[in-house]
């Protein structure tokens, strides 16, 4: 079919990488908890008010680089009133972020009334888009070049934090701790590290990677704001994280892997006859798929304890019988 | 002689659970030596010990160090006062290297980045010194139990511990593992370290201790240097002459086998076995005892003879059918009961009404439902006639019972269980925390239930309990049967010396199945 | 035993109360930003909402409560998932599904009328029960976590919405999708004219009383409330708990799929753009306040359904207020509501303190 096939264009792989951005932040934010022992299901909500708080500073402050830096703030807030609560008053987690992705959804779009009158969708010309980075030397090789040159700090940012995450958990000292929280907060405390501080840091951390996500969308891509802007990207990227095992760098696939899925639903709607939620609902197939193929893969490998130990009696068993 | 670290005087009560933990306790311990402290569950070593690492805060007492007084409030504290603890669950991140692992919050680094080089050596020099070789780069995960604990005493060294406590810390070792443990604990005394060797195996105790301090009850009853004592000597002291209640029985008069266990083995969460090639019978009108020390397999094996767990080896029947693929539902009907260990987790809901919590088993019966409606009435007389047999004080049809003593919601699951005559009872650890006149009350009642036929699995920890109630005793050591003894004949020094690894002449009486 | 029955009702509505006026305290400061007067938007919200002049003239509260009706549905819904111990939001995307139904139904069978609302009602319901049953087979077989499940879903329910309403169901081209109209055998009646007001809300209060009779009375409520709140102790007492969490999903399912049926049936005639986004949500806040109870869940459905009714046409029309202002306070209450042991420690150490006193005062008194 001549027409689906022109989806696979330089385009398709430029947004692909684009539509991952906002996933891949919200992945290393659910990386990052993770590892440090914290399951945070608000990452939408972050975003969302990231997406919100991003576009109205850019505005007020003329500048939309800080309003990436008021974003990442906000959704930083956000994150330590999450570890607070859930520190001080031992508070259900999934109540808690689930009050937090409803209140955020309905208070962002109606301070944007508030403030900018009864709009569904709001925007102004004065705001900034975040221009476009071509790197030297990188941007006149032929595909590749097209591949890797051209987008928002935002979009290199990612890349950028995809690698200093890496390097953080895996090569400092504060990385090893937080890991040794997540994975055995008895052996954190008992050396004295303080568990607390540490996954108080790293929901700030996640709230601020989220909400640069959130404002990726809003200040970098689309130029306005409107309900629900983040659309599930937040799920989404806690399912990549989860996919990724919570390893910065398959998470970074992961992301793309979801990014490639939207851009290829997006092109083959422009494309194809096919109806437009036909295709807009591929990611989040595909986020279901993950959740139940990781699940699987964890089933499996406590049955696999188990099956052997059975397997074992049933050798000696054998051998008793034999000998 | 000023001793390396004094206790004296320690004394704890736990709210919570109305337990006095610690009375008036004094311990110490000399430089270089191996103190071995022994005591059944419950008898307050881990509190004590607790109050020494600083996760505690004793009522009364205090701690000296080379004979100057010191304030423990956090492990911070007793880490710097020189005392470090080996946890009997190891406190190791899995994914983490040897290396990482002992270095945990006291990496060497440059500006935060870490050197796995630097790490490694400094390791593999400590492992020298102390001539325990480890691997510095190998995983955790990858790594038998038994280097796991080497590397959690690596880790107390190289914080410059003085005083090293070692909870428990045979309980996860084979016996090789074992005795290179005390090559590695003599060693240790000898370059000036002490230890505090908690357990309950007396056997270890003669093989590795210097002097040992014996604990009853929350009490010390007293030191001795080991070669002034043997094992005999220390389980009586262990489990005292105090003998609480020891009710009145006639002498069973068992019938057919109403449940036999042939060769059953059970894994635990890490797929290890917990329960090893066990067979045994309980007959109508007996009650068989498995005695033993919480942790060498009691609740695997429960969690299978009811149901809760499958079997991973062999068979079990029940009056001769073949129960071992059923589900807990079909064993309750065909008549097995079960008193759990856990009567507020397991035994109960809290966050409901009596009635509820007394059909549980039942609901399904046509005395209480019909056409998948509850008859509320029904339920609402079998409640109280329960609460009026049972004599279960303060409790109310339609009320809560989450306010209810201890003593009275084991009542309310003994009388929820033992009602509606059933052939099987398996009663784990039945009187756990509860007061004497509760004690007494469910010691009478399963009597009763043998009396009336039922046979009676009675698995406890409390070695007066098993001499009192049980026919039969069958002494459960690291999952299997490690002997079998006439109750009527024995006494609680045989017992103890089974529950503790060791062996004696077995009196063979009129028993069909026996060990493996 | 009176005294400790009503000490009991006191203490479940304690928290819930002390949310609701913590709610309303950041609703005030909330109309302070957008600068309309407090106490005259305090008054109008009132009037709008619960307000009544004469029953089917001026009677904001018969819309309240018809409003409320959908509501009541997808919060007993989420009651019945929470108390299985299944953290279901998916609510959203059943409601979905038994809307669609019943949007098709309704004008692509002929039936007479009575027979065909039952068909088009069971069909909705099989739909959301359907619909309900995924995330609940996966978490039994799987363990596949509910709330992220039942999130995807909602979502993947959002697109078969869209997808169906424009395309196989759409009426005719106009610029906001609409399906056809359905027969008027499939309408459900309503009560006084000029008001949506009918047999749906009399469908809510029976499904209510339904929910309580069905989770309380019968065996296999017994079995869900059980594995809900104790799950060691309904494996240790024998109670089937996979069958019952499937069943309570089934069930749940099944209720929001009644919700779309009614809201369908009862008040648009057909689906559209726009259709009542957001019922699944309020649902859920009502079950989370109501304190899993399905007379709580009615009760702070209908207050709920006022705080929207009067922001829309209250606040919004008379201040200029957006009517964003509803879902807001909702929002807040919920999260006050989680936070419910600030309010908790806080009530203990005012209630030691007046006990404190009581003592201090018998003391004096002896002496």
């Amino acid at each position: 079919m001549d027409g689906f096939l022109s989806v696979f264009t330089i385009e398709l792989l430029n947004s692909g990488i684009r539509l991952a951005t906002p996933v891949l932040l919200a992945a290393l934010g659910g990386t990052i908890c993770n590892k440090s022992g914290v399951l945070n299901m608000a990452l939408e909500a972050k975003m969302l008010m990231g997406a919100f708080v991003g576009i109205v500073a850019a505005y007020y402050l003329n500048n939309s680089y800080l309003g990436l830096l008021a974003a990442m703030l906000a959704g930083g807030l956000m994150g330590s009133i999450f570890a607070f609560l859930y520190h001080r008053y031992n508070i259900n987690l999934a109540i808690l972020a689930t009050s937090f992705n409803l209140l955020v959804l309905e208070l962002t779009v109606y301070m944007m009334r508030v403030m900018f009158g009864n709009v569904g969708t709001w925007s102004d010309p004065s705001i900034e888009r975040l221009p476009d980075i071509a790197i030297p030397v990188i941007k006149d090789i032929p595909f590749i070049g097209r591949i890797f040159s051209g987008y928002n700090i935002v979009v290199y940012a990612s890349w950028a934090f995809v690698i200093v995450l890496y390097v953080v958990l895996y090569k400092t000292k504060f990385g090893r701790h937080i890991r040794a929280v997540g994975e055995n907060i008895e052996s954190a405390e008992t050396v004295g590290i303080n568990a607390k501080l540490i996954q108080s840091l790293a929901l700030f951390l996640s709230g601020a990677f989220a909400g640069l996500g959130g404002a990726f969308l809003s200040i970098g891509h689309l130029k306005l704001f409107t309900r629900n802007m983040s659309n599930g990207r937040g799920w989404t990227g806690l399912s990549a994280a989860l996919f990724g095992g919570n390893h910065p760098i398959t998470t970074f696939f992961a992301s793309i892997f979801f990014g490639y899925t939207e851009a290829f639903a997006v092109r083959v709607q422009n494309v194809t006859e096919l109806s437009p939620q036909l295709v807009e609902v591929l990611p989040h197939l595909a986020t279901l798929l993950i959740l139940v193929l990781v699940a699987f893969r964890d089933k499996i490998r406590v049955s696999l304890a188990r099956r052997k130990f059975r397997e074992n009696l049933k050798k000696a068993v054998a051998s008793q019988e034999e000998g | 002689m000023t001793h390396a670290l004094e206790m004296k005087g320690i004394s704890k009560y736990f709210r919570s659970t109305d337990v006095q933990a610690n009375q008036d306790v004094d311990l110490n311990v000399n430089e270089g030596e191996v103190l071995a402290l022994v005591g059944e569950n419950g008898a307050g070593k881990t509190t004590l010990m607790n109050v020494l690492f600083g996760l505690i805060e004793p009522d009364e007492g205090e701690i000296f160090i080379d004979g100057k007084k010191v304030e423990i409030n956090h492990p911070h504290d007793a880490l710097a006062n020189g005392i470090g603890m080996v946890h009997q669950h190891f406190k190791l991140v899995p994914s983490f290297t040897v290396a990482e692992n002992i270095m945990l919050g006291i990496e060497p680094n440059k500006a935060g980045f870490t050197s796995h080089k630097e790490e490694n050596a400094i390791v593999e020099e400590l492992a020298n010194k102390f001539n325990l070789p480890v691997d510095p780069t190998a995983r955790i995960r990858d790594l038998p139990v038994g280097m796991q604990q080497r590397i959690e005493i690596l880790k107390v060294l190289q914080r410059e511990a003085k005083i090293l406590i070692l909870d428990e810390p045979t309980a996860v070792l084979t016996p090789q593992e074992v005795k290179e443990l005390f090559v590695v604990v003599k060693d240790l005394a000898s370059k000036g370290y002490s230890i505090v060797f908690i357990t309950h195996k007396l056997i270890e105790v003669m093989n590795v201790a210097d002097r040992v301090s014996v604990m009853r009850a929350g009490k010390m009853i007293g030191t001795k240097k080991i070669s002034e004592t043997d094992i005999p000597d220390l389980a009586s002291m262990m489990v005292g002459r105090e003998v609480i209640l020891r009710v009145d029985k006639d002498k069973s008069k068992p019938g057919k086998p109403v449940f036999e266990a042939k060769d059953i083995s059970v894994s635990d969460v890490n797929g290890l076995a917990a329960v090893s090639h066990v067979s045994f019978n309980v007959h109508a009108g007996e009650i068989v005892g498995i005695a033993g020390v919480s942790g060498n397999g009691q609740t695997e094996l429960v969690e299978a003879v009811s149901g809760m767990k499958s079997l991973d080896g062999g068979k079990i029947l029940l009056n001769g059918k073949d129960i071992s693929k059923t589900s807990v539902r079909s064993r309750r009907d065909e008549g097995v009961a079960h008193i759990p260990e856990d009567r507020m987790g397991v035994g109960l809901n809290l966050e409901t009404i009596l009635d509820e919590n007394l059909i549980v088993s039942r609901y399904n019966q046509s005395a209480f439902s019909r056409f998948n409606f509850m008859l509320s009435k029904e339920i609402r007389k079998f409640t109280n006639s329960i609460i009026k047999s049972f004599s279960i004080a303060s409790a109310e049809a339609g009320e809560g019972i989450s306010k209810l003593s201890g003593g009275n919601l084991q009542k309310i699951v003994v009388g929820r269980e033992l009602s509606g005559d059933p052939s099987f009872i398996i009663a784990n650890q039945p009187t756990r925390g509860l007061d004497v006149g509760s004690i007494e009350f469910v010691h009478k009642t399963l009597i009763e239930a043998r009396d009336k036929g039922a046979g009676v699995l009675l698995v406890s920890v409390e070695l007066d309990e098993i001499m009192s109630l049980a026919d039969r005793i069958l002494v459960l050591y690291r999952g299997e049967i490690q002997g079998e003894l006439d109750a009527y004949s024995t006494t609680d020094e045989e017992v103890g010396i089974l529950m503790a690894g060791g062996k004696v002449k077995e009196k063979s009486g009129k028993q069909e199945e026996s060990v493996k | 035993m009176k005294n400790k029955k009503l000490r009991r009702i006191f203490d479940a509505f304690l928290v819930p109360v002390l949310a609701i006026i913590s709610g309303l305290i950041v609703m005030a400061v909330m109309i302070r930003i957008s600068g309309a007067p407090i106490i005259e938007s305090y008054q109008v919200l009132l009037e709008k909402s619960f307000g009544c002049e004469k029953i089917g003239f001026n009677c904001p509260l018969i819309s309240t409560l018809e409003r409320a009706t959908p509501i009541i549905l997808t919060g007993l819904s989420a009651t019945v998932a929470f108390q299985s111990g299944m953290f279901s939001i998916g609510q959203e995307g059943q409601f979905l599904m038994g809307s669609v139904m019943a949007a098709w139904l309704g004008y692509a069978i002929q039936l007479p009328f009575g027979l065909h609302q039952l068909v088009i009602i069971a069909a909705s319901m099989a739909a959301g029960a359907a619909y309900g049953y995924i995330p609940g087979l996966l978490k039994v077989k799987l363990k596949v976590n509910e709330l992220l499940s039942t999130i995807m879903l909602n979502l993947v329910a959002i697109q078969i919405f869209i997808y169906l309403l424009e395309y196989p169901l759409r009426a005719d081209r106009t610029e906001v999708a609409h399906s056809h109209i359905i027969e008027p055998t499939a309408i459900l009646p309503t009560f006084f004219r000029g008001a949506k007001f009918g047999w749906g809300f009399v469908i809510a209060i029976l499904a209510v009383i339904g929910v309580y009779l069905y989770l309380w009375k019968t065996k296999s409520g017994y079995e869900m409330r059980m594995a809900g709140q104790a799950s060691r102790f309904a494996l240790f007492g024998g109670i089937p708990s996979d069958k019952a969490a499937i069943r309570a999903m089934i069930i749940s399912g099944a209720l929001s799929g009644l919700a779309g049926a009614v809201e369908v049936l009862g008040v648009h005639r057909r689906i559209m753009g726009g259709f009542a986004t957001g019922i699944g949500f309020d649902g859920l806040t009502a079950a989370i306040l109501g304190q899993r109870n399905p007379f709580g869940a009615l009760i702070v459905a209908i207050l709920f359904a006022g705080i929207k009714l009067g922001s829309q046409l209250g606040l919004q029309l008379k201040f200029g207020i957006p009517r964003e202002l509803g879902g807001t306070i909702t929002g807040f209450i919920v999260f006050f509501v989680a936070a419910r042991k600030f309010y908790e420690n806080n009530i203990e150490r005012v209630r030691e303190w007046f006990d404190k006193r009581r003592a201090a005062k018998l003391e004096e008194e002896v002496n």
